[in-house]
């Protein structure tokens, strides 16, 4: 007799409390209430970065290019990114576009960080164009302190051989799989090895700038080719 | 890659430099740079609306028209700009592919206007970005089944009757009534005979009265049941001989005897056949009193005398899902409530919930809002859990039903559409037509007045002034050079339907009444000739012949007949082999008296007169037979 009004009464408390939470849930549902302040950062994405570049004279100042050069660069560049500033994202999406058999994020990642000179996440026209004025139009000198700019990851002025190898690893990448001959896992590793004999002298196990610098220059090949791309714009 | 890639391509270049000092082997040889293209605006001129954009731009997407050198097709030295001779509005959207690399679709244009836009542009119409996919797909296979709907109809109407076998013709009288008045009759008896059989299936079980003999009330079937068996009878052979029929005049007969209208009339004749053979017999009677059951399928067959029976039909199937989802959804609901109704009113004492089976009919009922009151809870907790039913189940059937509703309303504005458009097709080809043959009739008016001018200035002074007058200058003129050419190539003429068709007509007719040929036609040509005939001939007029000018204007009117037979030359043998059936016709007495159709009469050139003969024979074509036929 007991057990059947227990029965009864644990019924009615479950039933209760099983009423009680489903109407919460049904106001908050409803939007009547609201438990966590989440709803608010929602409305702070909306502002998005903006960012306009300094006047067409200061950077025909500053960089080598011409008015004309500098208003074609500026349209391709607002295009791609019409609020002015490339976030890391957007340019390996881009550089990814070049190569599309294989993965370039990794080496994108190495680029935006040569390019983006005051390291604050973003590439502006300014860092961009100023890159490409020393790319395109600058002395071997500065061009192959960009190099070095660019292998020297962590940049303390020596290129180490774990650096290179994440370099070397990362443009590796770029070729994807289906190469001629078929990439191995130590070619990248060699082809460090290689590297190193050429550049280091004193075999201290790292790469100064002036070492690069030297070396660089007295290989005929390199010289060549760092006038390759002269006449791209 | 994307077009606004491509602006970043020097960048790419210009960071290769990176590669450089670890490259092991010489870089290869830079292509040629290229002579710097001049770096420009180009304008684009769409039917007086000016657009600019840069040459890059354009040239982004080289395998289009406008990214390639087929644009210097269009290339207008004058202005020094490209013109277009196309829609501004949709070129907006496709100067903006260009721009941004996103090709939309806009909601408000045509979608074979667009389409044929971005065909005669070069671009694919896959390249439509995600945003307005959608909707393109949509219209465009609304369009098709529009252009799909219209050929079937095409089809099925242009059959001319004397086309089709014995079967095919009763084929198409059963699917389309109205085409005969027979398919009419048969249409309606059947309809009727199908009403008469399942208001007697009603009426049977009505009680009738007390029978003869008993005091107990009876229904009218076993009052009256030789009455209603013969009833019965006749509509079941009906039906019988309708399914034969159906079946004998099936084009594909093993796909009718699959298809759901014949297993209807099947299912609704099949229970009297058992009937018939299973009397008597005690054990099976209950079976059989089942098997009456399906007479009322017979109801169904209703559906083939109307269509909105069959657009329901449809609509039902091709919601299948929707309907499915209610179903499983309302399941799930009525198992949940009716084992929570069932374990609260355990409690309460001689509650109607035994068991939880027992209780779906209470949840099933609550839930559609029927609420017969038979069953209702009793306890506190009972009666929450009630009205919580109630109201969910309010909701769970009113969500899939406008999916049902929008689906039945489609289909059904599209037949409407399709039963408007085959009605209004008839006026439509009616003044098309009336609007060609105006046009025709401007062809051959060209051909008597270009001759006319040509030939004979004199004559044609004063009737040809007329014609001449309506004569369209420019692109009309070319234009009936060009069918003049036609002719002179094919050694056929052009002529009117109508008269093409008396004419068809006349040759059967002509043919049976023996005639000498020869005699007319060698003799003098005649001079006007009036003279009933039924031969009409459309050919070049002489030059020199003249009709009389009172027939000038009557292009259309009907008009007495003209005959000009020339003389039998060679040269009417190089006449058209129309024109040779005609060889054998003689004109025929006025006695005659024949029923012509009305023929539009040829426009022909002033009036002849005899002294033309001698001159006939020299030019080639110049003899001309003017026959103007007219219904008297």
């Amino acid at each position: 007799m007991l057990s059947a009004i227990w029965e009864t009464e644990g019924l009615q408390t479950v039933g209760i409390v099983v009423l009680v939470f489903a109407s919460i849930k049904l106001l908050h549902l409803l939007g009547l209430i609201s438990f966590s302040e989440d709803s608010v950062e929602d409305e702070l994405e909306l502002s998005a970065v903006r960012h306009r570049p300094e006047g067409l004279e200061q950077l025909e100042a500053q960089t080598r290019f011409s008015r004309k050069e500098l208003q074609i660069l500026y349209r391709g560049f607002k295009n791609e990114c019409p609020s002015g500033v490339v976030n890391e994202e957007t340019f390996k999406d881009i550089y990814s576009q070049f190569f599309p058999q294989g993965d370039a994020s990794t080496y994108a990642h190495f680029l935006f960080n040569a390019f983006d000179t005051d390291h604050n996440g973003s590439v502006s026209f300014e860092d961009f164009v100023m890159g490409l004025s020393i790319l395109l139009r600058g002395t071997i000198q500065e061009k192959l302190n960009w190099a070095f700019n660019l292998y020297d990851i962590n940049k303390d002025g020596y290129i180490t051989k774990e650096e290179m190898l994440d370099i070397m690893k990362a443009i590796y990448d770029m070729m994807g799989k289906c190469t001629y001959p078929v990439l191995k896992e130590e070619t990248p590793r060699q082809h460090v090895e290689v590297f190193f004999q050429k550049m280091d002298k004193n075999k201290d196990g790292v790469v100064t700038i002036d070492e690069f610098i030297d070396c660089c220059q007295n290989d005929e090949n390199i010289m060549r080719s760092m006038h390759l791309f002269e006449n791209v714009l | 890659m994307a077009a606004g890639v491509a602006a970043w391509l020097p960048f790419a270049r210009a960071a290769a430099i990176g590669w450089m000092p670890v490259a092991g082997a010489p870089m290869p040889v830079p292509p040629p740079g290229k002579h710097r293209r001049q770096e420009g605006l180009i304008m684009l001129n769409v039917s007086g609306t000016k657009f600019q954009t840069w040459r890059d731009t354009l040239e982004r997407y080289p395998d289009t028209l406008l990214g390639s050198t087929e644009r210097d097709f269009f290339f207008h030295e004058e202005t020094n700009e490209y013109f277009f001779d196309r829609d501004p509005d949709i070129f907006r959207h496709i100067l903006n592919f260009y721009r941004t690399g996103k090709l939309h679709y806009p909601r408000q244009e045509c979608i074979s206007a667009y389409d044929e836009e971005l065909a005669f542009f070069g671009i694919i119409p896959e390249i439509i970005g995600d945003c307005c996919y959608e909707e393109y797909k949509d219209r465009r296979r609304e369009n098709q089944e529009r252009i799909q709907d219209d050929e079937d109809m095409d089809q099925t109407n242009d059959l001319v009757a004397a086309d089709l076998s014995f079967r095919e013709t009763m084929w198409r009288a059963f699917e389309n009534p109205h085409t005969s008045t027979m398919a009419l009759v048969f249409y309606y008896v059947t309809g009727f005979f199908i009403a008469v059989s399942v208001l007697a299936n009603v009426v049977e079980t009505v009680p009738c009265g007390p029978g003869p003999n008993r005091v107990k009330e009876v229904s009218c079937g076993d009052r009256y049941a030789l009455a209603f068996f013969c009833l019965d009878t006749a509509c079941v052979m009906i039906f019988t001989v309708e399914y034969l029929l159906r079946l004998l005049a099936a084009p594909s007969r093993y796909k009718f005897v699959k298809s759901v209208m014949s297993i209807i009339d099947v299912v609704a004749i099949m229970p009297y056949y058992i009937g018939l053979v299973m009397t008597d017999n005690e054990d099976v009677s209950g079976a059989f009193v089942t098997l009456r059951v399906f007479r009322v399928f017979r109801i169904f067959k209703f559906s083939r005398h109307s269509a909105g029976l069959r657009i329901l039909g449809y609509t039902l199937k091709s919601c299948a899902s929707e309907l499915g989802f209610l179903l499983f959804s309302l399941t799930m609901a009525i198992i949940i409530f009716a084992t929570v109704m069932f374990y609260a009113e355990k409690g309460s004492s001689a509650s109607k919930f035994t068991s939880i089976p027992a209780a779906f009919w209470y949840t099933i009922v609550t839930m559609t809002t029927l609420g017969y009151g038979d069953m209702v809870p009793k306890t506190i907790m009972g009666k929450i859990f009630g009205s919580v039913c109630s109201l969910s189940g309010v909701l769970v059937i009113a969500l899939p039903v406008p999916v049902i509703v929008s689906n039945f309303s489609r289909i059904y504005h599209q037949s409407q559409r399709a039963e408007k458009r085959r009605a209004q097709k008839k006026t439509r080809l009616a003044r098309i037509h009336a609007v060609k043959s105006g046009g025709a009739n401007a062809y051959l008016q060209y051909k008597q007045s270009r001759l006319l001018i040509d030939l004979d200035e004199e004559a044609s002074k004063e009737a040809g002034q007329a014609l001449v007058c309506k004569a369209n200058p420019g692109f009309e003129v070319h234009h009936h050079h060009l069918l003049h050419c036609l002719e002179k190539t094919t050694n056929h003429e052009f002529v009117d339907e109508k008269t093409y068709e008396a004419s068809y007509r006349d040759v059967t007719l002509v043919n049976q009444v023996s005639h000498s040929s020869s005699t007319s036609s060698t003799s003098s040509p005649h001079g006007l000739s009036s003279c009933c005939s039924r031969r009409k001939r459309k050919t070049f007029n002489v030059p020199n012949s003249n009709m009389s000018v009172g027939l000038q204007g009557s292009i259309q009117e009907l008009s007495t007949i003209q005959i000009r037979d020339r003389p039998f030359t060679n040269s009417r043998s190089s006449r058209s082999s129309l024109n040779a059936k005609f060889e054998e016709t003689v004109p025929l007495n006025c006695d005659q008296s024949y029923i012509t159709a009305a023929v539009i009469s040829m426009p022909t050139p002033p009036g002849t007169t005899p002294e033309g003969d001698d001159s006939t024979s020299s030019t080639n074509y110049s003899q001309a037979n003017i026959v103007r036929v007219s219904a008297l």
